[in-house]
């Protein structure tokens, strides 16, 4: 539940956030009949467009519509922006799982949370294009708030926020992959290493990795954006290697292995030796049709005519 | 349409080339439409957030954005987490911005860097927040490195600007 909806006594006139939306207005509290029921509806008219919502007072707080922060909560929210703590998550699924939350049910520290932990993340590389269009929501909404908070104009909000974020005459610091590792050295990817899913490196004939590609590793990992430098992050953080182990090397006396040939073995050849020539290869696709004999071609057939045919005309006697 | 209205006087070719590089930044035609006066009674440093609204004479269609050029200083904002340095100043989503080119005393002298802010200034005229790309001129205007950068916009932020200027123009 959000913060500060548990008891959420709404009047026409009050200022509200609507999660994901906005700063918005009640306009109207009124009781109307849908389907035989009478429901009172709160009205509320975004204070941005003017766009207008309409909400049963009974969903009001579980929708997370919540009243306008407070100057003390925007307080509250520079000294977190200010603090150095927030770490990014580097697995990108329980990244964006968390982040959803934040901005629907996390009130005005969940937006301050989310614009944190993906500036901090934008420290260590470039984020992705879903994420860079959360970052700028998640911004957008905070800058409404905290400018409906304080009385202020927009852009003075967003420059207190960027103040605290970047501040005058320093530039942002460079982050690593190696700030962001877990202390249990957990590595983000799902936890799903090979015991966990009953599989033993050594039961499975699966190719080495020189022959195989990294692209098992990537359907693995699942669909979505950022997973590449998601693996390229979790790299450079020299995260366990999943998979078989690599073979040992061989003696220096021994002759190298041949390496092995991937996909199904080649059939194997009949031994028998025939002296006939070998049949012509077959042609593929479909057979030639066959030849009319040569006394019928003698008279060749008039081409048909396209179109309708013409009409049969009447008898002349009739 | 951008109108550039200067409230100092400034050298026309300087303010020809200038438009031009507002004009590739987003595609929208800028040209210089004349100066005005600045009010009496507003001394050096200048409020620019009263600046911009007191600023009278200009004429400018709905949808055209109207940049105010000055030579003078701007005061620096005070707000509830610290001192903003104010090299110009735009309200979001409104239509007039300031922009001022001191310590320089024309536009050539740090031209990159008074475009950047420019481009700054008119991107929050089209709702554009402040960028985490370090290259992009929206990045927040008072880092060391904003003023040595190219005057251009990140891939989106340059698309949501132009998303904007298709909206007001439909």
């Amino acid at each position: 539940m959000p913060e500060g909806s548990a008891a959420l006594q709404l009047a026409v006139g009050d200022r509200v956030v609507y999660p994901n939306q906005g700063v918005c207005r009640v306009t109207a509290i009124d009781v109307k009949e849908v389907a035989g029921q009478k429901l009172t509806f709160v009205t509320m008219r975004r204070e941005e467009d003017g766009a207008v919502v309409m909400v049963p007072e009974a969903k009001v707080v579980a929708i997370g519509v919540r009243k306008v922060a407070t100057a003390e909560d925007v307080e509250r929210i520079y000294a977190f922006l200010r603090s150095d703590s927030d770490k990014a998550d580097l697995d990108w699924k329980q990244r964006a799982r968390t982040n959803l939350d934040r901005m629907t049910q996390g009130g005005i520290l969940g937006l301050a949370e989310v614009v944190k932990a993906l500036q901090v993340l934008s420290e260590l590389r470039p984020l992705p294009t879903k994420e860079r269009e959360l970052y700028d929501s998640a911004r957008h909404l905070l800058v409404s708030e905290v400018a409906a908070a304080l009385g202020t104009a927009e852009v003075n909000a967003e420059d207190s926020i960027d103040i605290v974020l970047f501040p005058p005459g320093r530039e942002r610091p460079k982050r690593t992959a190696a700030e962001f590792a877990r202390p249990d050295g957990e590595d983000g990817d799902m936890d799903l290493d090979g015991d966990l899913m009953g599989l033993d490196g050594g039961e499975l004939d699966l190719p080495s990795e020189e022959e195989a590609p990294a692209e098992p590793e990537e359907n693995a990992e699942g669909e979505g954006e950022g997973e590449e430098s998601e693996e390229s992050a979790s790299d450079e953080s020299a995260p366990k290697k999943r998979g078989r182990p690599p073979k040992a090397k061989p003696a220096e006396g021994e002759a190298p292995a041949a390496p092995k040939k991937r996909g199904r073995p080649p059939k194997p050849k009949p031994e028998v030796v025939s002296t006939e020539p070998p049949p012509p290869p077959k042609k593929r696709g479909r057979p030639p049709k066959p030849k009319p004999p040569e006394s019928e071609t003698a008279a060749p057939a008039a081409p048909k005519k396209r179109g309708r045919p013409p009409k049969v005309k009447p008898p002349e006697g009739e | 349409m951008i109108r550039v209205v200067t409230l100092d006087p400034i050298d026309d070719k300087q303010l020809a080339k200038f438009n031009r590089t507002l004009y590739t930044a987003f595609g929208v035609g800028s040209e210089h439409s004349g100066s005005a006066e600045i009010p009496a009674g507003m001394s050096e440093p200048l409020d620019a957030e009263k600046l911009v609204d007191a600023v009278k004479g200009i004429r400018a269609y709905t949808d055209d954005k109207v940049l105010l050029l000055t030579t003078r200083k701007l005061k620096d904002r005070e707000l509830p987490s610290g001192t903003a340095p104010t090299v110009g100043f735009a309200r979001q989503g409104k239509d007039r911005a300031v922009l001022s080119i001191h310590p320089h005393k024309d536009l050539e002298s740090a031209y990159k860097g008074l475009a950047r802010h420019a481009l700054h200034q008119l991107g929050h005229l089209w709702e554009l927040h402040h960028c985490l790309d370090p290259r992009c001129s929206m990045y927040p205007p008072w880092t060391p490195s904003f003023s040595q950068g190219e005057p251009i916009f990140c891939t989106f932020c340059r698309e949501k600007s132009e998303q904007k200027i298709r909206l007001a123009k439909s």
